[in-house]
């Protein structure tokens, strides 16, 4: 019987999605402090681009994970994806998937904690978004099969190099004072 | 009536809320959202409440006085 690829393609296919969203998610979140565009977008559309592509990021990361247990290539069991190193193929870099996609459930659920925990925490909290860009972006181009693609090397690259970017504008700019809008200007 | 009120504990000062509803809600300068008005009839706050990326603002509906 011929391995039926359709899990392994699956697998590959949004785990490099997965990342894209969470570029998307990340750099739509330093759009929401930075304000690089002003006034011409509205921080609370930006704002429900950030939550939006942070939750569909993580519904890749579980298709991720079900199609890799599902495929046969790499023998992925289902504890392999909760418990970091328990996966024969890569460890290393698998566990660091997994802990990338455990801390970015945790900062999702953190919202709806944020009274709770407070304000400045659910920010402390929201800079460990960087540590699981880092990790994603390691786990991706160690234990993706695709790395070595130019293709897929030019996403990895350019998603490091737009967060780089974003990050710098953000350092640069006022972190907390929106641009002022004149009472008068006000648009309907 | 919209009474308006403000968890700045909670407040980050996106500033959504002032770009939506300026005549209400202004960034101050410690970078925190202040109420220019306490009350308001204009469903801008409404907007604005719902705009906040922290949920920091609440807005209760009351009988004109």
């Amino acid at each position: 019987m011929t391995h039926d690829p359709t899990f392994w393609l699956l697998a590959r296919a949004s785990g490099l999605t997965a990342y894209a969203l969470l570029t998307g998610s990340v750099l739509a979140g330093l759009v929401v402090k930075s304000r690089p565009f002003g006034r011409a977008v509205k921080t609370a559309s930006v704002t429900d681009v950030h939550r939006f592509l942070a939750l569909l990021a993580l519904g890749m990361l579980v298709l991720h994970g079900v199609s890799l247990t599902l495929d046969r290539t790499v023998h992925m069991p289902v504890a392999a994806l909760v418990v970091p190193g328990l996966s024969a193929y890569r460890p290393g870099s698998v566990a660091l998937g997994v802990l990338a996609c455990e801390l970015a459930a945790l900062i999702v659920v953190s919202f709806s904690v944020r009274r709770k925990i407070g304000a400045r925490n659910w920010r402390r909290l929201h800079w460990a978004t960087y540590l699981i860009f880092a990790m994603a972006t390691a786990h991706g181009l160690a234990a993706g099969t695709d790395s070595t693609q130019p293709w897929a090397f030019g996403l990895y690259l350019g998603a490091v190099g737009a967060v780089a970017f974003a990050t710098a504008w953000r350092a640069l700019t006022s972190p907390t004072r929106p641009t002022p809008v004149p009472v008068r200007e006000r648009s309907t | 009536m919209y009474r308006i009120v403000i968890d700045r504990s909670l407040c980050s000062g996106f500033g959504a809320c002032a770009e939506l509803a300026p005549e209400i809600f202004e960034v101050d300068g410690g970078g925190l959202v202040s109420l220019r008005v306490g009350t308001s009839s204009d469903a801008a706050v409404l907007d604005a409440a719902a705009a906040c990326p922290m949920a920091a603002i609440t807005v209760v509906e009351e009988e004109a006085a």
